[in-house]
């Protein structure tokens, strides 16, 4: 094992079935995340990537395999799992399946409660997070009242606040509009200038290619493939495995260069704008 | 229900400390209903129609409309209490029908018109209530007031997904209209119980997601949140106790 490395988690040969099904969720599955890293999550529905989300936050048990957090295996007991749920934080792709309490205000609370916070400290912290996350216009509305967009904030919000390690968001941006999905994604920048890992389940090839450090592809419980989004993105034979299409940006360079219209020198642009600033 | 909700977030009186007006409307309720007062239910009646229209700016025909619903239960008990069927005749009216009666007493007639009264201004005050405070107002109110936490937690939870389950249900239903589920009586019955049962299946589902999100955040088996708070005014205190002295007073003096 290297040591020079600071794996955030590490997942070893992880199985997961869930009840009265065949098929396996997980299927020994191996990954290592880096601390701070951005890290993409692509695969077509069904490929595991919730399930290992959830073993992530110590919701479900691998049937084999260890799951480690910050070095150390996940312990299935009242303290163990306390300690993990406060390093992972999970954002769910309906905010309507974690929203409990129709008062913003509340339900920004009911994290660091639990974390034993005594009353002063967590009005201190869910007020920044309000503030933080531009919550403050709609606060006083009840959460039946707000939009999607405005959902997803105080989704984040929600788990934010709990200060973790590594935060999770499982498709952020589905059923967004443009502009909301601009703003989750600037809130996600944020995120990763604080240092927090980001672990983030998306369909959309193209910002994986151009926001992520890393990016997983996975497909019937296992990892297909993991690596920058150069080596990943232009693994055309992993790519259509995974039902997975060559980002625009790629493509275009591609066939920029085989018309001779980019020096054959001319590294992969990391971005569209890259891209646009070459021609 | 849906309308109370809506009107209760514009109240101007919303910020207002929800227990003050928890009290406030509990012991105007309880007043009226211990003193059998005429004069006392006219009173809270006036005042909490002020309060609500004119300081918590609840639309006046809005208010009226919300008064008529319970006027129609209390028009029917009313009447069996003002209106007897016998063989004798009673002194404030009489409708003969062959060997019978349809008649009421005065005292009868009285005593019908204070219960409608009564009841009528005991239901102000209870729409004082949901009219200027919101819902998670009043449950934070009643949790300061050591409720059950189960009983409190069961509001919490219902008071969120009553509007969850509630827009299920109208997406399903506007799915089925587009597919002419509504064609004719039978299939308009049939669409209504195919939508309750796959309404209870997502249930079910959304259930178990909301438990492993807040499990997700170390859910421990009690929801525990903090409120926003709005302080007590003391002069608002005064007021109350003012109020409930002079209640007390017409009731025992006039009453």
């Amino acid at each position: 094992m290297k040591h020079d490395e600071d794996w955030v988690i590490k997942a070893e040969n992880v199985s997961y079935t869930y009840d009265g099904n065949d098929k396996k969720a997980l299927d020994g599955l191996d990954m290592k995340i880096r601390r701070g890293a951005k890290v993409a999550f692509m695969g077509g529905n069904g490929s595991g990537k919730s399930t290992f989300f959830l073993c992530l936050n110590g919701i479900r048990r691998p049937d084999e395999g260890t799951i480690y957090i910050d070095g150390k295996p996940v312990e299935y007991t009242r303290k163990g799992l306390l300690d993990v749920r406060s390093r992972v934080g999970i954002v769910f792709q309906d905010p309507d399946d974690q929203l409990f309490s129709a008062s913003v205000y509340e339900e920004i609370s009911f994290g660091i409660l639990n974390l034993g916070a005594d009353e002063d400290t967590a009005r201190k912290e869910v007020e920044r997070v309000i503030e933080e996350l531009e919550i403050t216009p709609f606060q006083d509305r009840p959460a039946h009242a707000l939009s999607g967009g405005q959902k997803k904030q105080v989704a984040i919000a929600d788990i934010l606040v709990m200060h973790p390690e590594v935060m999770i968001l499982d498709e952020p941006d589905a059923a967004l509009d443009p502009r909301h999905k601009r703003k989750v994604q600037e809130i996600v920048e944020r995120l990763t200038e604080k240092g927090i890992t980001v672990l983030m389940a998306t369909h959309d090839i193209d910002h994986a290619y151009e926001w992520a450090d890393e990016v997983v592809l996975m497909r019937e419980g296992k990892v297909l493939r993991q690596g920058t989004p150069y080596e990943v993105c232009t693994d055309r034979e992993a790519l259509e495995k995974a039902s997975l299409e060559l980002p625009a940006v790629v493509r275009i360079y591609e066939r920029l260069k085989e018309k001779g219209m980019l020096p054959e020198d001319t590294p992969l642009p990391d971005s569209m704008e890259t891209l646009i600033d070459l021609l | 229900m849906l309308l109370i909700d809506k009107l209760s977030y514009q109240s101007k009186l919303r910020y207002v400390n929800a227990s003050e007006k928890l009290v406030y409307a509990l012991l105007t309720l309880v007043l009226c209903i211990l003193s059998r007062s005429v004069k006392v239910a006219v009173l809270v009646f006036a005042v909490n129609g002020v309060l609500t229209v004119g300081k918590g700016g609840i639309p006046l025909f809005r208010y009226i409309k919300l008064l008529m619903i319970p006027l129609a239960f209390l028009a029917a008990g009313t009447a069996a209490v003002m209106i007897n069927v016998s063989r004798t005749p009673m002194d404030a009216f009489a409708l003969q029908a062959g060997e019978w009666y349809v008649t009421g007493s005065c005292e009868g007639i009285r005593r019908g018109l204070g219960l409608c009264v009564t009841a009528l201004s005991a239901v102000s005050s209870l729409y004082f209530l949901s009219l200027n405070t919101v819902m998670t107002d009043i449950l934070c109110a009643c949790r300061k007031m050591h409720f059950p936490p189960l009983l409190m937690e069961l509001m919490l939870l219902i008071y969120r997904f009553i509007f969850v389950l509630f827009e299920t249900a109208f997406s399903i239903t506007v799915s089925q209209q587009s597919r002419l589920g509504n064609r004719g009586f039978r299939t308009r019955i049939r669409s209504f119980g195919m939508m309750g049962a796959s309404l209870f299946i997502l249930a079910l589902k959304r259930s178990a997601a909301l438990y492993d999100a807040m499990e997700s955040r170390c859910y421990d088996g009690s929801i525990r949140v903090l409120s926003r708070e709005h302080p007590v005014k003391t002069a608002e205190i005064a007021a109350i106790v003012l109020y409930g002295a002079v209640l007390v007073l017409v009731w025992l003096l006039c009453g």
